[in-house]
């Protein structure tokens, strides 16, 4: 239901992975001495500091350059740990006519999730949902959790979706949905809506 | 793959690699933090922190055939080649495909134009491990699910636990054939007696 960031961690992944590998791999071939023949750089027996820390350290704008590295280094590091967090990206409100002169209707896309939702319930052995729409009124895009009991009839429990809730909400649209994306997940409760009566005993042949 | 577009993503998807993202992320914020109050420390007292004397004689002594330059340049190459693989391996599917419930394709096609029924692995485990224990012959049974096998350990009181194996295997894999799965995954089962 809820997106995640994995695109962007793989992206970052990837960089910072490059990045410290070929950090890592220059400083090997610098160790063993390979890096001077290849690119001409100090011998691998030099100091790696040459100069005088203190007075490099001491010029301001060295300073002002490190606190601005510090601040975008801790600003992306923030972003990036504030990315995990699961988002709904819902939409926004849909348009469902707009006539000019004479007005427009819009209409919370949570309303119509919410008539889902209980539609969904009254169906044979589902014991909770949630729904999440998302895209526009003509373009519509259905996201759907079901929690069924583990006695349901999965097969029949997407027909009953398919051929009663599906053509509701589109014909409430007036227009076919864009995406349906359902997730079914099993629960050991029991339904807590409709007319499902559990019954135990001996068949008789 | 915007987050504020408004769109759905799909949701049998890959892990989306959230604890290297936010141990990588934690580490990049404490450097950030720890960057930035060294240089508010210089700026107010005019003298780099004391904690600074340390780095600065190791790095002064440091050459670069030295042991401390060997071991900096591994741990890149080592951490670096962890954070590729943490990007590269793609890691199972959180999820399994369900066979639509028919219908013809113009009959949908007024209803919606792209479709997807998953269920979760643990929603998978959940269904075989209730379906075997409506079997005779087991006592307890745990269920683990992947996107390609089922396996399910199952206690029996039964000294002689004889073909309990097959019809445990056989009714979990009909069980999930009828719930829909595409394609039905492998059931494996351990049987273990309690005698």
């Amino acid at each position: 239901m809820r997106q995640t960031a994995g695109t962007l961690n793989r992206i970052w992944l990837t960089i910072l992975g490059i990045l410290a590998l070929a950090a890592g791999v220059a400083l090997l071939l610098q160790s063993s001495g390979q890096m001077h023949v290849l690119a001409n750089t100090a011998p691998s027996g030099d100091r790696v500091v040459t100069g005088d820390l203190h007075a490099v350290f001491a010029a301001s704008w060295v300073v002002v350059i490190m606190l601005v590295v510090g601040v975008i280094m801790g600003v992306l590091g923030l972003l990036w740990v504030i990315a995990q967090i699961p988002r709904k990206n819902t939409a926004g409100a849909y348009r469902l006519h707009d006539d000019g002169g004479e007005g427009f209707t819009v209409c919370e896309p949570s309303v119509l999730a919410t008539a889902v939702e209980n539609q969904v319930n009254t169906l044979p052995g589902v014991v909770t949902s949630s729904a999440l729409l998302r895209g526009t009124a003509k373009a519509a895009d259905l996201t759907l959790k079901v929690t069924v009991n583990d006695r349901t009839d999965v097969q029949d429990l997407i027909r009953r979706f398919e051929t009663s809730t599906l053509p509701d909400l589109s014909s409430a649209l007036e227009a076919p949905l864009q995406r349906s994306r359902v997730q079914i997940d099993i629960s050991g409760r029991t339904q807590s809506t409709g007319t499902v009566v559990h019954s135990t005993g001996t068949v008789v042949q | 793959m915007s987050r504020h577009d408004g769109r759905s993503t799909r949701l049998r998807h890959r892990p989306s690699r959230a604890v290297p993202a936010l141990i990588v992320g934690i580490l990049l914020l404490a450097a950030g933090v720890l960057l930035v109050w060294l240089t508010v420390a210089r700026l107010v007292n005019g003298t780099w922190p004391n904690v600074l004397q340390g780095p600065r004689d190791w790095l002064t002594s440091l050459a670069w055939n030295g042991s401390g330059a060997w071991w900096i340049g591994i741990a890149a190459v080592v951490i670096g080649v962890i954070l590729l693989l943490c990007a590269i391996v793609p890691g199972g599917f959180s999820a399994l495909m369900l066979n639509d419930a028919g219908g013809s394709r113009e009959e949908k096609a007024g209803r919606v134009q792209e479709q997807e029924i998953v269920m979760t692995r643990r929603a998978v485990a959940h269904l075989a491990k209730a379906q075997c224990r409506q079997i005779d012959g087991v006592g307890s049974a745990s269920a683990t699910a992947t996107t390609k096998h089922v396996h399910l350990s199952v206690q029996t009181p039964l000294h002689d636990t004889g073909d309990l194996r097959s019809r445990v295997t056989d009714s979990v894999r009909n069980r999930l054939e009828a719930t829909g799965l595409n394609p039905v995954p492998r059931v494996t089962a351990t049987i273990r007696s309690k005698g």
